[in-house]
């Protein structure tokens, strides 16, 4: 790392400036006239304590902010970005701690899911993606197949994607938000690698990290924040890691703390090779009564979840945890609170705090029970119950009714710190505790752990603020890759010392037996071989591997033996029958696939339908001579119109599809039953060309079965090669993702509703001719066989995951099964149990499949 | 501050305020421009009509107040009623048939709890799903013919007022417990918890609430008094029907919403539903005295639904905007640095009335 590239400056404008730039949240300043500069071919690290303002920071950079006050400039022209997409049009890229990728989506789809690659006739070049994607990849040392769904990714390979998507893009600015948070030594300094290519390219790169050995080996310069304000921007080889420590803290540590050694009691909590696999390996630590015991580590080093098995949150594979010498099993943190254990989450908005509740009622939630009467809470127990932690919190606040949001970060850290002591608790765990929240709450908060400790409780800290652990700790241990690296107590516990024992283990992987856990069970699960890519095996088990596939063997297995039962089955005309019906419900259904593609789903479809079939007959009744167009484009245009309703109503008023499809399918099957009001179209009120349209076979085929399978094939292609069509899976897939690439989510949510509603006219006017009498009832109910075909089909209901083969087959089985009962004489009316059982099967095999992918990935 | 706090819980309550003088001025209206309405007959028949919906409400608003929902309630009370008329039908008396039905319904929500609590699915599937089984199950029992006549004991409760109101028998159950639901839900332990699972599961679990069990718990209790509704429908049309109580989890959605429950769980109050109750039982009386058929009805209905879905989310980003604003104006240099990217979605989860 030593011959860096020369720095061009001067000369041209800085790649990036910002000037003066600051951002207030409510109450608190977040950044405060923050300036730098960022040059071509240099990367800049951005330091600071948690809260210093670094993500808001890089968030104003990405587009998601917009300052409060000051300039950017990119290139030398101002910019103002409106959204994440304006800001990657300007070549800002930014690779995001928690990958914003399309786990149902190929990774080289997700490289280029914001700005595909088209062919001339502007449609999708897949092939070249691919290929490309694949080149990207392998530049990048990533020794995966483009084709991998990103969700079968580890975070680490995520990010490497995420890379890859922003030098696709091309990005002249690359900012790396924490990437080696979640990465192992090895991919680190694969990352870092890539990282000095790119600056042999010319590309800007902001690194924002926390591990003072990182952005030494990386970083031409170093900007410090602390408390949302610019402090200083160094050059790296002219400063030491304890000059920037000092410019991160801005007060020489220690000065915080002037706890006096106390005595400590016996031993109240201890585990004893207390192991979770894949998460942690044989943890054995104690902690004595009054001792502040600190646990320090990198994140992900498994701290978060040993904490998490002693509070009962999860539960470890094997070892044992005991309390005062005498072995329990805590299998809730129900139980951990009644054998006194209480848990300070790190994620205060996410663990700790229920916003919408006042102050008291998030300080009396554990202990409610106690202040009940007959069942009836009383509040002046529960005041009592809770008012002497508050105090003794100093908490400055108005009124126990006051919602817990009104008060700043570490005003409600402190809520959730009486909220624990109201439990009476001998062992408090600490995770982060002053993460986020301001140097003098901080200061008060240390105050507090100071003095529980001496009262008697038995605390353990889990921490990355080094001054903390140095100066509130009696003894650290530190954890490295799931176990304990190394226990230091009193003169022992250094910055040098903890920060050895944290990153030591991670050169050597192969020796540490959490490791050994964890890492090979990952790589032989999720990776392939590192083989040749497409041979011929690859390919016909990436076949076997389709939902598809495995749903056609399911089928199969169900409607063979059942058809062989009674053999009208393969009746000519019993085949036709069931071609016919099933391309009618098949072409509601790829309807309704588009819609639960983006993760919403229409329940209005058999309303849809019924009124657009009613509208196309009375047409053809009122004007008999007209040609069999205008019947169709009646049900066409009431169809769409329906679907657009449903679909601006979703979008764009936010409410759950469910519930407002469930509404429009009563509105529209009401107001089909007003305007017909029980009147119905016989066969006789219409022309026989009307009638005959969907009877008169071309080629042997019916009409209706044309127009599904060609519907299909057009919604297929659509689907895989137009970017709008690869926008819809993306939509479902990960919203908040396709937002962040400018993915206009709403309008696909819109348009997909369309489609659906104008399938369903489409079938509306089928319908209208392939039946002879046509009334309010058309298709009533009918909304549960396509669900449940759709779904069967292998569309998952959580979006972003289905495809017209698999309604095809979905729909034909299910239909198949149906004629099969339907033929033993089974009434149509007892379907609808099959189709719920349908229903709630398919789902159930869907959760199961995707917790136990989940599983399998164990890194987090 | 004080100021700030009483505004706040003006605010609060001014969802079911102004939806009680709606309830009221259109009960008002109706009275005096349509024919028949004040009618004591009309009154005793719209709300007897309106009962096993009644029912389905107070589980639904638990439900949806922890994130969760139930859109098999009816059909739920659909096999209820069937499981009644088959025990009725093999000769067992009132109270066993009763009592059976009931044990059906806690069946039927032991399925739904077990498949969202322990295997968690989603609850809009899986109650999606069982909407169509136990409706399909009705059938399979039955084939297509009602089961009737049913004991008097039951005819005659569905038949009969309060003393010599025009209150029908049917609509007690409601009234009995309609008390109990508000007192559990806004004066107990459990319906704290109920509130703090759906502000924020996962800060409810860490604070020790069992919330896999409460929402099982929950599940079972739709069942159980959604059975109890498909009884006391089944005695209101004299038979039970395989289609009995069919989409009336349409009237028992919107009356949830339309009270002000938020669709994003967490918030939400009885007394709001009671009224979103009385404007739904007063506008299908309406609409029933102008002779208009039960789909046209349901078209109305689903209206009010969209409608209300609408309008809660117009008061989330009135009060996200307003909280903006506020944050914009104060620029105090104290305080958390927070700014984390889940500002956004936490904070447009703030108030849903409007």
């Amino acid at each position: 790392m030593d011959e860096k590239a020369p720095r061009t400056m001067t000369a041209q404008a800085p790649a990036v400036e910002v000037t003066h730039l600051s951002k207030v949240f409510g109450p608190t300043i977040a950044v405060s006239d923050v300036s730098f500069e960022l040059h071509t071919g240099e990367v800049l690290a951005l330091v600071g304590e948690n809260g210093a303002g670094k993500s808001t920071c890089v968030k104003m950079l990405a587009g998601l902010y917009a300052p409060d006050a000051g300039e950017i400039r990119v290139a030398g022209d101002t910019v103002a970005f409106a959204n994440p997409m304006a800001a990657h049009e300007r070549g800002v890229a930014v690779v995001h701690q928690h990958p914003g990728l399309f786990a149902d989506i190929s990774a080289a789809e997700n490289i280029f899911a914001g700005q595909p690659l088209r062919t001339r006739a502007g449609l999708l070049d897949h092939r070249r993606m691919a290929a490309e994607a694949q080149r990207l990849l392998d530049l990048l040392g990533l020794q995966r197949s483009a084709r991998t769904l990103a969700g079968d990714l580890r975070v680490s390979e995520q990010q490497i994607v995420e890379i890859a998507r922003a030098l696709a893009a091309d990005a002249k600015v690359l900012i790396l938000d924490e990437p080696t948070a979640a990465l192992t030594a090895t991919e680190v300094d694969r990352l870092f690698g890539v990282i000095d290519t790119l600056r042999t390219q010319g590309v800007a790169m902001m690194f924002v990290g926390h591990r003072l050995e990182e952005i030494f080996r990386v970083s031409d310069r170093i900007t410090v924040l602390r408390d949302g304000a610019l402090v200083d921007t160094v050059d790296t080889r002219s400063v030491s890691e304890e000059d920037v420590v000092r410019l991160m803290v801005g007060r020489s540590i220690g000065s915080l703390y002037d706890r006096a050694p106390a005595t400590h009691g016996d031993v109240v909590i201890e585990t004893r090779g207390l192991t979770a696999r894949g998460k942690f390996s044989d943890i054995t630590l104690t902690v004595r009564a009054g001792e502040v015991v600190g646990m320090a580590g990198l994140v992900g080093s498994g701290r978060t979840e040993v904490a998490r098995a002693l509070f009962g949150v999860e539960r470890p594979d094997s070892g044992a945890i005991l309390l005062d010498g005498s072995e329990v099993t805590v299998k809730s943190p129900a139980r951990a609170i009644e054998l006194g254990i209480a848990y300070v989450s790190e994620d205060r908005r996410g663990q700790s705090v229920v916003e919408d509740f006042s102050i008291l009622d998030n300080a009396s939630l554990p202990t409610i029970e106690k202040t009940t009467r007959w069942g009836i809470i009383r509040r002046k127990a529960e005041i009592a119950l809770v008012a002497g932690p508050l105090e003794r919190m100093r908490l400055k606040f108005h009124d126990y009714l006051q919602p817990i949001r009104t008060l700043s970060g570490g005003n409600q850290q402190k809520v959730v710190l009486a909220k624990w002591l109201a439990t009476n608790p001998r062992v408090l765990i600490l995770d982060e505790p002053t993460q986020g929240i301001d140097i003098q709450a901080k200061a008060e908060v240390h105050r507090i752990i100071g003095e529980l400790a001496a009262q008697g409780i038995a605390i353990l800290m889990i921490s990355s603020d080094m001054p903390e652990l140095l100066g509130a700790c009696d003894r650290v241990y530190v954890m490295s890759q799931g176990v304990v690296a190394a226990e230091l107590a009193g003169d022992e516990i250094t910055q040098f010392n903890v920060g050895l024992a944290a990153t030591r283990a991670l050169g050597d992987d192969a020796q540490k037996p959490a490791a050994d856990d964890a890492q090979p069970e990952r790589s032989s699960s999720t990776a392939p071989p590192p083989a040749p890519r497409r041979t011929a095996i690859d390919a016909l088990r990436r076949v076997l591997r389709r939902r598809e596939t495995g749903l056609l063997i399911a089928l199969a297995l169900i409607i063979v033996p059942l058809s062989l039962i009674n053999t009208n089955f393969y009746s000519l005309g019993n085949l036709k029958d069931l071609a016919d019906y099933s391309a009618l419900l098949g072409l509601v259904g790829i309807g309704q696939m588009l819609v639960i593609l983006t993760r919403n789903i229409d329940l209005s479809v058999a309303s849809t339908l019924g009124l657009s079939a009613y509208f196309a007959a009375s047409t053809m009744r009122a004007l008999p001579d007209a040609p069999v167009v205008a019947g169709i484009g009646v049900a066409l245009i009431t169809g769409l119109v329906c679907g657009l309703l449903n679909g601006a109503v979703v979008a764009y008023g936010r409410v759950p599809s469910i519930v407002v499809t469930l509404g429009t399918l009563a509105l529209y099957r009401g107001a089909l039953s007003i305007v017909s009001s029980g009147d119905r179209v016989k066969p006789e009120d219409v022309s026989d060309a009307w009638l005959a349209w969907t009877k008169n076979e071309i080629l042997g085929i019916s009409p209706v079965v044309l127009v599904a399978v060609g519907v299909a094939v057009v919604v297929g292609l659509v689907l895989f090669l137009t970017q709008r069509g690869r926008e819809t899976y993306y939509s479902g897939s990960n919203p908040e993702g396709a937002d962040l690439i400018g993915i206009p989510v709403q309008r696909r949510v819109l348009g997909a509703f369309a489609v659906s509603g104008l399938l369903a006219g489409a079938t509306g006017a089928l319908w209208a001719s392939y039946y002879p009498y046509v009334d309010g009832q058309v298709a009533v109910g009918l909304e549960t066989s396509v669900i449940a075909a759709v779904v069967v089909g292998g569309v998952a209901l959580r979006g972003g995951s289905g495809t017209v083969v698999g309604v095809a087959f979905g729909t034909l089985g299910l239909l198949a099964i149906r004629k099969v009962l339907t033929i033993a004489g089974v009434p149509d009316q007892y379907l609808q149990a099959v189709y719920g059982a349908a229903i709630i099967v398919a789902v159930s095999v869907d959760v199961y499949l995707t917790t136990r992918a989940k599983r399998r990935e164990v890194t987090r | 501050m004080t100021r700030v706090l009483a505004f706040a819980r003006s605010r609060a309550t001014s969802w079911e305020w102004l939806l009680g003088a709606f309830a009221v001025v259109l009960i008002v209206v109706a009275s005096i421009t349509t024919l028949g309405f004040a009618d004591g007959y009309n009154i005793e028949s719209s709300i007897s009509r309106m009962a096993a919906k009644a029912l389905f409400v107070l589980p639904l608003v638990f439900l949806i107040i922890a994130r969760e929902i139930d859109i098999s309630v009816a059909s739920v009370a659909g096999l209820a009623g069937i499981t009644y008329g088959l025990v009725v039908q093999a000769g067992g008396p009132h109270l066993v048939a009763l009592a059976t039905a009931i044990i059906t319904g806690a069946l039927c929500g032991t399925l739904n709890g077990f498949l969202v609590a322990v295997l968690r699915l989603p609850s809009l599937v899986v109650t999606l799903g069982s909407l169509a089984l136990f409706r399909g199950l009705c059938y399979v029992l039955v084939g297509g013919t009602p089961i009737s006549p049913l004991p008097d004991e039951l005819i005659g409760f569905a038949y009969g007022s309060l003393g010599d109101t025009y209150i029908p028998l049917t609509i007690v159950p409601f009234l009995v417990l309609a008390p109990i639901a508000a007192i559990v839900l806004h004066r107990t332990a459990f319906g704290r918890r109920v509130y703090a699972i759906g502000g924020n599961p996962d800060a409810a679990r860490y604070a020790g609430v069992a919330t896999r069990r409460i929402v099982f718990q929950l599940f079972v209790v739709s069942g159980a008094v959604a059975a109890l509704a498909g009884v006391i429908q089944i005695g209101i049309t004299s038979s039970a029907s395989p289609d009995s109580a069919l989409g009336f989890e349409l009237d028992a959605i919107t009356v949830v919403f339309l009270g002000g429950v938020s669709f994003l769980g967490g918030k939400g109050k009885i007394s709001g539903v009671i009224w979103a109750l009385i404007v739904v039982i007063a506008v299908r009386s309406m609409l029933q005295l102008q002779n208009l058929g039960a789909y046209g009805q349901a078209a109305v209905v689903g209206a009010i639904l969209i409608v209300s879905l609408l309008l809660a989310n117009l008061g989330i980003r009135l009060s996200t905007a307003r909280a903006a604003r506020r944050a914009r104006a104060l620029t105090l240099p104290s305080g958390g640095k927070t700014a984390t990217p889940h500002n956004q979605p936490t904070q447009s989860k703030e108030i849903h009335n409007a």
